[in-house]
């Protein structure tokens, strides 16, 4: 017991330097907030100076007797064509096609262990054993994937030595030691990671199993700090901080790190990584289910399947507004940058997105409403999904609606102009946010009428929480409505932008409602039994449907990001001399986007493979006459 | 409730959801109007633009 009460107190002191880390940063954040100017440093001081970033390389030279004292900046190199090694092939694809498989993979490796830590504190607090088990199993994918993330992360930095290698140089010099740190962060995961899986069985009970939950707990702090890290070598790229106008470091490495897109990536890939972590494993599940020759590991295999597409959607919920955020900050950082990306040759990208989510969210309702034929409870239901159906299908029509076609001149004769009279005004945001959020709550809905299908609530306020739970959903569609048609059409853009923030708390307001009195409501409900296991097999396939669609996103929107650079290898401060130094067509990224998305999911199914290799055993040979 | 006949029901339902869409109408009101400020937006009291 003293142990336990030791292994609590870490917790409570490791939880205790996680908030006050997270208060530090953001405390500083707010300190310099006044100094907005200083941390956008490049953009603003062009922009209030008037001096181009396209002046020759400054190097103040110390000069006379104080020479020692005086500081050395050196800018970013100028480079020119011929300083980029050529190899024969393009150095743009070898490094597009390794960083995006070893961003898959780091992805899945890092949100892995994130869930896994829930689940199996999930087993601790419910003494069942199924937790455990499936969170083991679930690590065994992460782990089987992490020797391929290294091995695509070492490619990735010898392909970048190798073909940009003054560029290579800026980074190292500007980041400096944090490198290395990264170098030690990556040993720490690495031990941990073992530790974690290796030491399962080891430390599965009693006291142990607390300090097993602490290093699980300690590596995802190492895997989260490695993941920010890393990101702020891309934030560097695409809004540099703490160097001036031709690159030269002036700040210190934090002031580095903190550029102004820093904090809105980490929230948007942490989000994502669990959503895509949780799909990839769902699809593990998919996989074991259609193999399974025993009820036993079906029902296990399904409920596997259940809980991945939980995390899945549950993390998915959110993910629009921190992606809203990030595209915030990118325009208040650069508007040119915000409209070569979303109002530009990237902007039919978007509608692919929007294809792309529409897919997932389809599948996983899909998944949801097969999956309540598991319980015969969930008959009360059964007439909402048609409208729900309905809903996703009208307003994924919408949010799929280009706003300018490219059209040829009879083309737009027979329209009667460049955008088209009734869809015309559905290809603007204020018609795609009411679409999303839309989507967003409907699928909130299902996920609601699945956790509702097999309990009968008991207690007495049971009519007047379902009145409220459903006014809240009438009000906030209503609201969503109100918000993209009124300030989206008829009031001026300022308030137009505003309104998409109320059109977010209208569906976060419903999500948090719908948890909250559902807790109480069913707290003590009577529970219907389900048949695990009897789920139809082409729920299976929605749950394949799921990682294709989030790896095909990832890659798309992956690209999308990294390109609002155009030729600059950093943003306004080191120029792209090389031959790849524009956005190439979009065919051509769709292409190079479905190569990597192919080339992970045939890794996938070799990390499928192998896990359950692991566990297959080869029977001993019978001769006659006894055992060779 | 189970002693009320069809009619007591009805009526019964009636009020909650009255009552239940007057919360969420109140709720979401204040919301908008919450939401708008912080970002140095205010709304008239039918939700128009302040400014």
């Amino acid at each position: 017991m003293a142990d336990l009460k030791t292994m609590l107190r870490l917790w409570v002191r490791v939880l205790a330097a996680l908030v006050l880390l997270g208060a530090g940063a953001a405390a500083t954040c707010a300190d310099q907030a006044d100094s907005l100017e200083q941390r956008i440093a490049p953009v603003g001081r062009v922009q209030l100076d008037g001096a181009s970033p396209l002046q020759p390389l400054v190097e103040a030279q110390p000069k006379g007797a104080d020479a020692a004292e005086e500081p050395v900046f050196t800018g970013a190199p100028q480079l020119k064509r011929r300083d980029y090694p050529n190899i024969g092939v393009s150095s743009r694809a070898t490094v597009w096609v390794l960083a995006q498989m070893h961003l898959f993979f780091g992805a899945l490796v890092l949100a892995v262990p994130m869930f896994v830590l829930v689940i199996e504190l999930i087993g601790v607090r419910t003494g069942d054993d199924r937790y455990d088990d499936m969170a083991h199993e679930f690590m065994k994918i992460s782990l089987t994937a992490y020797a391929i993330t290294a091995l695509f992360g070492g490619s990735l930095a010898l392909a970048l030595f190798l073909l940009y290698p003054q560029f290579m140089e800026y980074l190292m010099r500007v980041f400096g030691a944090q490198m290395l740190v990264y170098a030690v962060l990556f040993f720490l995961e690495s031990l941990f990671l073992y530790l974690y899986y290796y030491g399962w069985d080891a430390m599965r009970y009693g006291d142990r199993k607390w300090l097993h939950l602490t290093i699980g707990l300690t590596l995802n702090a190492v895997g989260l700090t490695l993941m920010v890290v890393a990101n702020s070598w891309a934030t560097f790229m695409m809004a540099p901080s703490g160097v001036d106008e031709v690159g030269a470091v002036v700040g210190n490495i934090w002031e580095v790190m903190k550029g102004p897109l820093w904090n809105p990536i980490n929230l948007h890939r942490f989000i994502a990584n669990i959503a895509f972590g949780g799909a990839v494993v769902g699809a593990y599940a998919a996989y074991k289910f259609l193999a399974a020759r025993t009820a036993e590991a079906r029902a296990h295999y399904d409920w596997m399947g259940y809980t991945s597409n939980f995390i899945a959607i549950l993390a998915f919920l959110p993910l629009p507004f921190a992606g809203y955020w990030l595209m915030a900050e990118i325009y208040a950082y650069s508007q040119q940058m915000g409209i070569t990306a979303m109002g530009g040759i990237l902007a039919w990208l978007f509608i692919v997105q929007a294809v792309l989510i529409g897919t997932i969210l389809l599948a996983g309702n899909y998944y949801l409403w097969a999956g309540m034929s598991r319980t015969d409870g969930s008959v009360r239901y059964q007439g909402f999904i048609k409208w729900i159906a309905l809903t996703l299908v009208v307003c994924f029509l919408i949010w799929v609606t280009p706003h300018t076609l490219i059209l040829s001149v009879s083309e737009i004769a027979a329209l009667g102009g460049s955008h088209h009279h009734v869809l015309g005004p559905l290809g603007i945001m204020p018609a795609k946010n009411i679409a999303v959020n839309l989507m967003l709550v409907v699928t909130f809905l299902s996920f609601q009428l699945y956790r509702r299908s097999d309990k009968v609530a008991t207690v007495k306020w049971e009519r007047a929480g379902n009145a409220l739970m459903g006014a809240i959903y009438v009000v906030a569609i209503a609201n969503i409505i109100f918000a993209g048609v009124y300030y989206g059409y008829f009031t001026n853009t300022v308030y137009k932008v505003g309104s998409s923030v109320m059109q977010v708390v209208s569906t976060l307001v419903v999500i948090v409602a719908g948890v909250v009195i559902d807790a109480y409501m069913f707290k003590g409900a009577k529970q219907l039994p389900s048949k695990w296991g009897q789920v139809p097999d082409r729920a299976q396939y929605a749950l394949f449907a799921l990682p294709i669609a989030f790896t095909w996103l990832m890659a798309l929107m992956g690209y999308v990001r990294s390109s609002v650079r155009t030729h600059w290898h950093v943003y306004t401060v080191m120029k792209d001399a090389s031959v790849d130094n524009y956005i190439p067509t979009i065919g051509y990224a769709g292409n190079m986007i479905t190569i990597v998305t192919l080339l992970f999911l045939v890794f996938i199914l070799f990390i499928f493979w192998i896990a359950n290799l692991s566990t297959t055993k080869q029977p001993a040979p019978v001769v006659e006459g006894g055992v060779e | 409730m189970s002693g009320q006949g069809v009619p007591g029901r009805i009526l019964a339902s009636l009020v909650y959801w009255v009552a239940a869409l007057a919360l969420a109408a109140a709720l979401f009101y204040g919301l908008d109007h919450g939401v708008m400020a912080m970002q140095g937006l205010p709304l008239n009291w039918d939700l128009s633009p302040a400014q």
